[in-house]
């Protein structure tokens, strides 16, 4: 054992720095929280010390103090310091969590970049406000952030209750139906990161997942001018024709803008192929990743209401050549 | 309480159980219903995720665009009247082939076309309180091509 708890301590550890994970903050407040969680630590931790310390001075007195009043004088110091110690360790973490609270709406009053984003079982719709009207840019599982801006996420849910939560960027706020969540998002740090559904909703939770890139602004506008074009034009014969048959058999629940596919539940798909994933964060993309997600979605998120429709090999082969594409 | 009540209560809740049980992954119909005493239609018709499912589809794929509740009489399916029968068999045909213009059997997978069967057959039994909570919980989720944010 002795020889194998260092390596038990750095298998704890390893998930520390993730690109998930509430320890390594790289925004404003996740950085806030981060904080908190420090100070918390430090007076749970002072309290567990103080506690375990008496306990052993205690068993090592057993026996010793024979005087009843002495004894009695002493405990009566240690009644007040405990209560004294109490009070302080209480106000501490109310004061703590007191200014976290107020550092988290910090940036409530500014004016910000407004990201809508909708739960659904079992992935995240994204739509970007055009600066100050009332028209969107839809993705989907895939949300940038420019650094060092704030972002306003705007929550909401289409049918059952997710919760949004990039643990790198911010802390985690559930998406509920019928009401309106809001989160500001301040990152400081480019990268990617990882976003996951915090509130168990359904056969496949675990795999409602989103990518999140924080990059540069002058980055981040290219991008979203890249976002807010129409599906580039398909250039071969292979990609005609899976454009085709992804009109005829996908569209009813697909958009690609540009073209005649305008179904609105499943996820916008105008630029797929530029995205790191597919079906919320369960499969890495490419182009053959994308043909096992269109020939066997059950197979590879069972339960997701994506059906599987059976096409012929050269069909599928067209459409993921198509999708692979849309970049 | 008495404890009588309180197991027939417990009964009662555990009855609702299997309600929703289901194999999941890629064990689906292949093959469209051989007629009304397939031995299929039960995992589907009395199946409540199956039938939920089926009422999501038939928002999704634009059936409650035409086939609104409330709506002309000749479209209505809620009320138990079937012009080409009732049967599993024959509901699932008129849904397939009964709207050339929409390509449903092409746009529609097979398995789709028997959840949607399964809802459109549950239609006529719906309490006027129980079709109120299924229109207010999908509210937020698209109907064919339109949609109109979360709830």
């Amino acid at each position: 054992m002795n020889r194998a708890s260092p390596l038990l301590a750095i298998g704890l550890l390893a998930a520390c720095s993730g690109r998930q994970s509430p320890l390594a903050p790289a925004g404003d407040q996740a950085e806030t929280l981060h904080q908190l969680f420090l100070l918390a630590l430090a007076v749970c931790g002072i309290v567990y010390l103080v506690v375990v310390a008496a306990l052993v001075w205690s068993l090592m007195r057993r026996g010793r103090d024979e005087d009843r009043d002495g004894a009695m004088r002493g405990l009566n110091r240690g009644l007040w310091a405990t209560g004294i110690g109490i009070v302080l360790g209480v106000t501490i973490l109310i004061v703590g969590s007191f200014l976290a609270d107020r550092a988290l709406f910090a940036t409530r009053g500014e004016d910000a970049l407004e990201v809508r984003i909708t739960g659904h079982q079992w992935w995240w719709r994204i739509e970007y406000r055009v600066g100050g009207t009332a028209r969107w840019i839809e993705t989907a599982n895939e949300l940038h952030l420019p650094r060092g801006r704030t972002t306003r996420v705007l929550l909401g849910s289409a049918d059952v209750i997710h919760s949004f939560w990039v643990p790198n960027v911010a802390g985690k706020i559930d998406m509920i139906p019928g009401r309106r969540n809001v989160l500001d998002l301040t990152p400081r740090q480019s990268g990617w990161f990882r976003g996951q559904c915090g509130e168990y909703c359904g056969m496949q939770h675990a795999h409602m997942a989103f990518d999140v890139k924080v990059e540069e602004p002058a980055q981040f506008e290219a991008w979203l001018a890249r976002q807010s074009r129409m599906a580039r034009p398909v250039g071969d014969s292979r990609g005609m024709h899976g454009q085709a048959v992804f009109a005829r058999t996908c569209s009813a629940c697909h958009a690609v803008r540009g073209t005649t596919a305008s179904g609105r539940a499943g996820p916008d798909l105008t630029h797929v192929g530029a995205r790191r994933s597919i079906a919320a964060g369960t499969i890495t993309m490419s182009r053959g990743a994308l043909q096992g997600w269109i020939a066997q979605p059950q197979a590879l998120k069972p339960g997701t209401s994506m059906p599987a429709i059976p096409l012929a090999p050269a069909d599928a082969d067209a459409v993921a050549h198509y999708l692979a594409g849309l970049r | 309480m008495k404890p009588g009540g309180i197991l027939v209560l417990l009964a009662a809740c555990l009855a609702a159980c299997s309600n929703e049980a289901r194999t999941i992954g890629p064990a689906m119909p292949q093959t469209l219903p051989s007629g009304d005493a397939d031995p299929r239609i039960g995992a589907y018709q009395e199946n409540a995720y199956q039938v939920s499912q089926g009422r999501r589809y038939f928002a999704w794929y634009g059936c409650s665009q035409c086939h609104a509740e409330g709506g002309p009489a000749d479209r209505d399916l809620t009320d138990g009247k079937w012009r080409h029968g009732g049967g599993f068999a024959q509901v699932y045909a008129s849904v397939a082939s009964g709207h050339p213009e929409q390509d449903f059997v092409r746009r529609i997978a097979i398995e789709q076309l028997w959840q949607i069967t399964a809802y459109v057959r549950d239609l006529p039994t719906h309490t006027a309180e129980k079709r109120y909570r299924l229109l207010v919980d999908q509210k937020g989720e698209a109907q064919g091509s339109s949609w109109n944010g979360p709830q």
